[in-house]
């Protein structure tokens, strides 16, 4: 099935090793958060998974292997990545970005666009209009949508909450929750702010430079004291 | 009046071949970031195609097809071998790549079909019909029929097709495009292609005016240029509107400033680009970008 196994993952940009020798296994339909300070390689980690960086080592989803392939060749394979600053095609309108995200697909989408206007109401009333023209909220909800147009096995998040008001995060978190639990996608979301993102995930890992420094599930990393302090900054 | 109406439409006329060259090269701008100067070369080379097929005795309509086609497949050949490897280089690299480009393309067409000009077929009838005073030649509503046609048909390409909406998402977001799953490489090719295959029609419409020979673009290239930073070159509809402003311009400033004539009217352009890039560098049409330092 979808399950995530990442084994000895190490990439990086040219000759900059970012990834140390990254494991770790997502179970199909669980959502795992990656944790840690800026610069730990976070984005780097969804960039190898989705195949907009090159790395070494395995990474299977269900039975195929991510590692080696484009990530246009990913996204056929049902791999959705959010990536950092939403990816939104500004000029085009919103229907067209959510069109965009179903683009390897060639079934009818009436059906797939009624159920994101279910999940983001917000979005129904401006479907003609330029999606540069949306609030940061707005275009982060449009980025999840086109993201589910794909009905992707995997779904990856860059930092959700980037620039985004507390009460809207929030929302956003709910709502991938739900998307979660509804459609069964493995998720694996990067995120600065650590009390959100472990209150929706199952599991949790801390990446700093570049190595996976402590994993365990979501309630456990939430309760170790020190570890908050020293890893996410904040006590609990 | 009448005069002035009929050389309105003249300029429009010709216009509308500057229009067809303007949207290839906006075209591809837009898609790869370059501005190709070989773009007039291409629609030349595609020229001395359609008369290869031509002086085999082809019907014309058929050979303009087949060379649309030809065309097309070479606009591709060229994105694949010879723009792909200078993909992102920095922007002299590419203006030197194509200007390159175009003096291989020119040299080739010499060497191919000799530097002695030759007839290019009209394919339109050389009568004229009267509207109100005004005659309105065959020869100025086929050009407008072609380019129009063209115009429409790209428009549904762009707005009404899945590959077009790719096409677009690619020119917007190339990053974003291959996470959705669209393969961009092949997508620039066509890019390519599609602007071959426009440029190729300006050449063969205005063959039949000039004469062909392998300098022939040299002068529509540059009222292109001046037609497409009007319009804007993040602007296919600018490049139209610019192709024919351009074109009536031109006529009218030959025809009534009796400093220009028919002689200097090549000025008309280099003022036109000039005035844009002092006043509105964006164009009419285009987008100004703001960033931040």
């Amino acid at each position: 099935m979808s399950e995530l196994v990442v084994s000895g993952l190490n990439a990086g940009y040219g000759g900059a090793q970012v990834l140390h020798d990254v494991s770790l296994t997502v179970g199909e339909g669980e959502i795992c958060a990656i944790l840690g300070p800026n610069g730990a390689g976070k984005t780097t980690l969804l960039r190898a998974l989705s195949g907009m960086v090159k790395g070494r080592g395995g990474v299977r989803l269900g039975d195929a292997e991510l590692l080696g392939r484009s990530p246009d060749a990913l996204a056929r394979m049902g791999v959705a990545h959010v990536p950092e600053g939403r990816g939104t095609f500004m000029p085009l309108t919103v229907e067209e970005n959510l069109r965009l995200g179903a683009y390897t697909r060639r079934d009818r989408l009436e059906e797939d666009l009624d159920r994101i206007y279910g999940y983001f109401p917000a979005l129904k009333p401006r479907l003609k209009q330029a999606a540069g023209s949306l609030s940061g909220g707005e275009q982060q909800m449009l980025a999840l949508g086109r993201a589910l147009m794909l009905r992707p096995r995997l779904l990856l998040l860059d930092e959700p909450s980037l620039g985004l008001a507390p009460l809207i995060t929030r929302e956003l978190f709910r709502i991938v929750r739900t998307i979660n639990e509804q459609e069964r996608t493995t998720v694996v979301v990067v995120e600065q702010n650590a009390h959100l993102a472990l209150g929706i995930a199952q599991q949790a890992h801390v990446l700093e430079t570049g190595r996976i420094v402590l994993s365990g599930t979501a309630a456990q990393i939430q309760e170790d004291e020190q570890v908050a302090q020293s890893y996410l900054g904040y006590r609990v | 009046m009448t005069g002035f109406l009929q050389q309105v439409i003249q300029g429009l006329s010709t216009g509308a071949i500057y229009a067809s060259l303007a949207l290839a090269l906006v075209l591809i701008y837009q898609f790869t970031g370059i501005v190709n100067f070989a773009q007039g070369e291409l629609a030349m080379f595609s020229t001395y195609i359609a008369w290869q097929f031509t002086a085999a005795g082809m019907p014309f309509w058929l050979a303009l097809v087949l060379t649309l086609v030809v065309s097309f497949a070479g606009g591709m050949l060229i994105e694949r071998v010879i723009i792909r490897p200078v993909e992102g280089a920095p922007e002299l690299t590419l203006v030197i790549v194509t200007v390159g480009l175009f003096i291989f393309v020119n040299a080739a067409a010499g060497w191919i079909w000799s530097f002695l000009i030759k007839d290019f077929p009209n394919p339109f009838p050389g009568g004229a019909f009267e509207v109100g005073g005004l005659t309105v030649g065959f020869q100025t509503l086929g050009v407008f029929a072609v380019v129009g046609i063209v115009m429409g048909l790209l428009y549904l390409l762009f707005q009404h097709t899945k590959i077009g909406l790719g096409m677009r998402a690619v020119a917007t977001n190339p990053v974003s495009a291959r996470l959705v799953g669209i393969r961009v490489g092949v997508t620039l090719a066509l890019g390519w292609g599609l602007a071959a295959t426009v440029g190729a029609v300006s050449g063969v419409l205005v063959a039949p005016l000039l004469f062909l020979e392998p300098n022939m673009m040299g002068g529509v290239l540059i009222y292109a240029f001046a037609a497409a930073t009007l319009g804007g070159f993040d602007s296919p509809a600018g490049a139209v509107a610019g192709g024919l402003i351009v074109g009536v311009a031109e006529t009218l400033a030959g025809a009534y400033v009796g400093a220009i004539g028919p002689d200097l009217k090549v000025g008309v352009p280099l003022v036109i680009i000039l005035g844009v890039l002092l006043l509105r560098p964006q164009g009419l049409f285009g987008r100004a970008v703001v960033e931040r330092a």
